[in-house]
């Protein structure tokens, strides 16, 4: 039971980094930009956010200054695939590349590696914490996590509901037509992948921040990958794609209390899980696939408005 | 409320007042904002006009730029400059034991660059060299482990070991691509997840040196490694120098290469005109793997001499960088990857003498990789003025 | 009458190609202006730089006799510039309202998204009122019928606030009916005060609808005359330059049936697109199929090639037995010639050689060589002589990239490989969309003498000219199936009637 407890409690704080890398990659991606780059955008964000703590010690700047920071390296992404027409996997190949090898070297440089933070802990709500079962559950979680509910909240709005997002999506379906309508299809599209990667840049930082509480290069371990696939079988939907994040929470958070539980499993196997579980689900959803194809019109084409032919 | 649709009877003084803004403001407009005179400036593609010394110039700039970037970056990192042009550009090359380092780390590279090129060529995103190479590489361990078959035979066992399991491992993504159009740069990459941990459970696992307790496989035999052919030179060399004549004929003189051609500028006209598309993907995509799971086994059996826990790193994205350079062509796959080998070389070389982390090849190698790709837009795309204000 | 557009010493290029050259143009607030030409002749690129999409190199742009210089297509709007292009600008998943929204200046005012749909809605219906036509403003634009989309860019132009309104090619993708209805409506728009340009190549429309015509050649303005008092004849000579020799279509000769399709069913996903089409196509006879896009025709040709696509039914080759089950390679084999209609998706590798896009017709034959060795000299030599039998242009060089040629040489090229096997059946789909006149009769040429060669002849086209001047038999596809057919000489009226009836 109390096994039961510790997985339930602890697969929020497995699930956000999922949730919050999903929903960037959807705002990009939804623009029609092919945004590959995650998992190097995640690496930074959690760079910066255990420097920005060692530096000033408080939780809101380190998170805004990841977030920042994310945008700003985005950016050269941006000039790339936007400007010079780059084709859109390689250039995202090379941030993430670009990311893995920056961010490494300035954690060593700097002297951030394998530094414990302190101070750091999930929020309390006096006698609704106590409470038996959901206190643990639902009242006891980082300020992130409560956090990322009004986040997709305001996302799907956005997307669905709004003037902007309704230029968003247009962009990303049809860019001809969202040219001919008046749109700056460059400008949107550069929107899009700034707000994408400052929340791929919080979804990293809550991870050197708030779960592990320590940088070490590459921690980001694949999931800014399991995320790409995630959106793919989320079908471009938030609300989908945070249900698959709390499903791999669940998963990966299973992991340790199957272990504290005596269950004697190989130790490399069970690490696999993750990926496993990734490439399966992408395989179940190209079996099921529907008739109407929810990805965006025009992803991963760049666009420009004089092509002949 | 606002008028939405315009009067739809408009005399003719209504129309020109109407439209008869403030001249000066609306018609000498304000410098227009830079993406759309950007779109406007130019026009499209397909500019056969580009021809090769000015394509190659374009590129030499474009690494060279690269190249200086990253020496700021090392300079700024703490190497002092002279050091960085003496020792580690100058030695490099023309030190013999250094030379002799690279030509031996370049073996594999010129396999795995091979790798890539061809399942880009068919319009295949391989991203899982490195669980093709480790698979390979485990192979080739096995048949040692396990001492299949007799001493003279041990090593060609180890080398088809390789080449057949890194040929399955990519088996899985190319069939779930043609079949059920998985996407294969996830399904790759999910399988080098794997591939690494498998990787692992055997090292610290069954596959243990119980002599020195280390995390790698017991050492090979000698007959179990690959010779030197000349003093100071392994055979890998030659065996890369062979794979890349087999890779080239395919690719350039066969029939298959034309094939190939049609799959990767237009599957779908490729498909319409005859070619047989998913056999050529699929044997691309097998070929890829083969090679890498035959890089896997030059590695272990020639550099390490046994299966060792990160011997892969680096060679993902190298392979990748190499294709990309040469464009996919063979020959010039071979020669990047020579010169992609010397920055490992070097790349040891500071992580020794200056703590720099290997990440920073990784990183050298990506800032090329933009500097090479923006460099592009130069050679597909024209810059040309727009019309003079005011006519 | 005030000018309400005016283009004047316009030139515009594209990597080299002269599109215009000191073009004009100038349009009249309540007519409607014709802008004639043929393919190619760079009608559609002058409007485009009215309506902001190009900027020409040269050349001032007036409206309403103020010069101005636009940034792009959100200034043309604000200068009450709107075009409906020949392919429609929607976002398909899109409902008609958010389609129309999305550049309308409405979109830009304060307020609650869900209430400026709202308001969008009814400004929709109340115009569409006006005009004449029912429409649905929560439909989402891609279950809506050609015409109806046409519609809904109609009333996003002038939602958008255009009195000047032009048309690219409207007709092109209209029965004659329901081009009919919406050249009487753009003729209303003019007479109540706006201007209308209306880009064309067909004569009969221009000599009904238009009050002044202008003629465009090789990107340039020849003449702007009254259509209403120039013959015919006049015209043409304007719009080509000279006389076209039209190819005389004798009648062909047909033998035993070759082609036999019967019952060919296709879904794409819920949606039924073939539903059992029978037609016989002999040899020795063209088989002219009309029909406007959309009614199955691209499915039909894509059965017949051989592209992947869910089927049913059979189609029998003489003597070979059903297609179904074969690859596209043994069709090739079967010599079964296609001129697809999408060039170069389908027909030619734009970033190979001529060379290359000419030679990997036969390669599987083994005729350049083997799996070994390909013997690209052999090929190269053949494509120079096809080149030059076929009368391929601006090949500077077998080597060079097929993307470099011109649209009717591009098809020439199409056609050289695919003839180069006396072919048995061709199956010709819009073989002269986007060639100018010239070019067009040349590729006519080629079919006839396929047909007298003794091969059987599907001719699938949208431009009712063509098939009534090649086919022998004329066949009617709507929603899936073979309507009607006529014997030469066919009732042009009977035929567009047979669209509508079933439509």
């Amino acid at each position: 039971m109390d096994i039961l407890l510790n997985w339930l409690a602890n697969t929020p704080d497995f699930a956000v980094p999922y949730a919050l890398a999903a929903l960037g990659l959807i705002i990009s991606e939804r623009s029609g930009v092919l945004s590959l780059g995650a998992e190097g955008l995640m690496l930074v964000g959690a760079l910066i956010g255990v420097g920005a703590q060692l530096a000033f010690g408080t939780t809101g700047i380190s998170l805004f200054l990841a977030m920042l920071t994310a945008a700003v390296v985005a950016l050269l992404f941006a000039m790339m695939v936007i400007v010079l027409r780059v084709n859109q996997v390689i250039a995202g190949l090379a941030l993430v590349f670009f990311c893995q090898g920056f961010t490494s070297l300035m954690g060593t440089l700097l002297n951030w590696t394998n530094q414990a933070l302190t101070g750091i802990g999930p929020l309390t709500f006096g006698s609704l914490t106590e409470l038996p079962v959901i206190g643990r559950i639902l009242f006891n979680q980082n300020i992130v996590v409560y956090l990322t509910i009004p986040i997709f909240i305001l996302v799907a709005l956005f997307l669905n509901r709004s003037t902007t997002g309704l230029r968003l999506r247009a962009v990303g379906e049809n860019p001809q037509a969202a040219d001919a309508a008046g749109l700056p299809v460059g400008w949107v599209r550069l929107g899009a992948i700034l707000a994408g990667a400052a929340l791929m840049g919080l979804a990293g930082a809550y991870l050197s921040v708030y779960s592990t509480k320590l940088w070490v290069a590459g921690m980001t371990g694949g999931r800014g990958w399991i995320a790409v696939g995630l959106v793919i079988f989320a079908r471009w939907s938030p609300w989908r794609a945070l249900l698959g994040a709390v499903l791999f929470g669940c998963i990966e958070a299973l992991i340790p209390q199957l272990a504290a539980a005596g269950v004697k499993l190989p130790q490399y196997f069970v690490l696999m899980t993750p990926y496993a579980v990734t490439l399966a689900v992408m395989v179940w959803v190209a079996m099921a696939k529907s008739g109407i194809d929810a990805e965006p019109g025009a992803l991963g084409e760049a666009y420009v408005r004089e092509e002949r032919r | 409320m606002p008028e939405l649709a315009p009067a739809m009877s408009p005399t003719p003084q209504d129309t020109i007042l109407e439209i008869n803004a403030p001249e000066p403001a609306v018609v000498e407009r304000a410098k227009p904002p830079f993406v759309p005179l950007a779109s406007r400036r130019f026009t499209v593609e397909i500019r056969q006009q580009m021809s090769w010394p000015w394509q190659a110039l374009i590129l030499g700039i474009a690494i060279l730029a690269g190249l200086a970037i990253s020496a700021a970056i090392l300079i700024a990192a703490g190497v002092s400059a002279k050091d960085l042009l003496n020792e580690f550009i100058v030695q490099t090359f023309f030190d013999k034991q250094n030379f002799l380092a690279v030509l031996f780390q370049a073996a594999p590279m010129i396999m795995i660059g091979l790798a890539a090129s061809i399942a880009f060529r068919a319009r295949f995103w391989n991203l899982g060299l490195e669980g093709q190479m480790i698979w390979g590489a485990i192979a080739a361990t096995a048949v040692s482990f396990y001492e299949v078959g007799p001493e003279a035979t041990r090593l060609p066992l180890m080398f088809i070991a390789a080449f057949a399991t890194g040929l399955l491992w990519a088996l899985g993504p190319a069939l779930l691509k043609l079949k059920l159009e998985v996407n294969e740069i996830i399904s790759t990459l999910m399988l080098n997840y794997l591939a690494s941990n498998f990787l692992l459970h055997l090292v610290y696992g069954s596959w243990k040196d119980t002599k020195d307790n280390f995390p790698h496989s017991p050492e090979f035999r000698a007959f179990e490694r690959l010779p030197e052919f000349l003093p100071g030179i392994s055979s890998a060399i030659l065996l890369a120098v062979v794979v890349a004549f087999i890779v080239w004929w395919f690719v350039d003189i066969s029939r298959a290469g034309l094939y190939l051609r049609f799959v990767n500028n237009n599957p779908r006209m490729a498909d319409a005109v005859g070619v047989p598309v998913r056999r050529m993907t699929l044997s691309a995509v097998l070929i890829s793997g083969a090679l890498a799971g035959v890089a896997g086994f030059v590695v272990a059996a020639g550099q390490e001499g046994r299966l060792t826990q990160s011997f892969y790193i680096g060679y993902g994205f190298s392979g990748i960088l190499i294709a990309f350079l040469a464009r996919n062509n063979p020959l010039a796959a071979s020669v990047v990857a020579i010169l992609i080998a010397a920055l490992f070389i070097t790349g040891r070389s500071l992580q020794v003498f200056y703590q720099i982390p290997f990440s920073m090849v990784q990183l050298i190698q990506a800032i090329i990789v933009v500097c090479v790709a923006s460099s592009d837009f130069f050679i597909r795309h024209r810059l040309r003025p727009v019309a003079a204000k005011g006519g | 009458m005030p000018v309400a557009l005016q283009l004047t010493g316009i030139r515009k290029t594209f990597d080299g190609f002269v599109a215009l050259d000191n073009a004009s143009f100038s349009a009249q607030w309540g007519e409607v202006h014709a802008l004639l030409g043929e393919n190619g002749a760079g009608k559609s690129s002058l409007m485009n730089i009215a309506a902001g999409l190009y900027a020409p190199e040269a050349g001032q742009m007036l409206v309403d006799d103020n010069l101005v210089r636009l940034s792009g297509p959100s200034a043309a709007a604000r200068y009450h510039i709107g075009m409906v292009h020949q392919h429609f600008k929607l976002v398909r998943p899109f409902t008609v309202a958010e389609n129309i929204l999305l550049g309308n200046p409405l979109s830009r005012e304060d307020g609650g998204f869900r209430s400026k749909l709202k308001r969008m809605e009814e400004a929709i219906r109340t115009l569409a009122g006006e005009l004449g036509f029912e429409i649905d403003p929560g439909k989402r634009t891609a279950t809506l019928s050609v015409a109806e989309q046409q519609r809904c860019e109609i009333l996003k132009v002038l939602l958008a606030g255009a009195k000047i309104l032009i048309l690219d090619e409207p007709t092109a993708v209209l029965t004659d009916q329901e081009s009919e209805r919406l050249l009487s409506t753009v003729q209303q728009l003019a007479r109540r005060g706006s201007a209308v340009v209306l880009v064309t190549h067909k004569m009969a429309d221009v000599k009904t609808y238009a009050d002044r015509v202008t003629v465009m050649r090789g990107g340039k303005t020849i003449q702007t005359v009254d259509p209403k008092q120039t013959p015919a004849a006049e015209l043409v000579r304007l719009t080509v330059g000279e006389a076209i020799a039209q190819p005389k279509r004798a009648a062909g000769t047909p033998g035993e049936v070759r082609l036999a399709v019967r019952e060919l069913k296709s879904a794409s996903g819920a949606r039924v697109v073939l539903s059992g089409v029978n037609l016989d196509v002999r040899a020795g006879e063209i088989y002219g199929l009309a029909g406007v896009g959309g009614n199955g025709q691209g499915e039909l040709a894509a059965a017949i090639m051989g592209l992947p696509g869910v089927l049913d039914g059979t189609m029998q080759l003489e003597g070979l037995g059903d297609l179904k089950a074969a690859s596209t390679a043994a069709r090739r084999e079967m010599q079964i010639a296609t001129i697809p209609a999408d060039r170069y998706g389908l027909a030619l590798s734009g970033g190979l050689s001529v060379a290359e896009n000419f030679g990997i017709g036969q390669v599987h034959a083994g005729r350049y060589g083997s799996f070994w060795k390909l013997s690209r000299s052999k090929m190269e030599s053949e494509a120079k002589e096809a080149v030059k039998a076929f009368d391929v242009q601006g090949v500077r060089s077998i080597r060079q990239k097929a993307a470099l040629l011109s649209g009717g040489n591009a098809q020439k090229l199409v056609i050289s490989r695919e003839f180069s096997k006396s072919p048995r059946l061709v199956l010709a789909h819009s073989p002269s969309r986007g060639l100018d006149v010239r070019a067009s009769a040349e590729v006519h040429t080629r079919l006839l003498a396929a047909r007298d060669a003794g091969a059987a002849v599907l001719l699938i086209s949208e431009d009712l000219d063509e098939v009534m001047s090649l086919a022998d038999r004329i066949g009617v596809m709507v929603r899936g199936r073979i309507v009607a057919e006529f014997p030469q000489p066919a009732d042009r009226q009977a035929i567009g009637q047979a669209m509508v009836d079933h439509a």
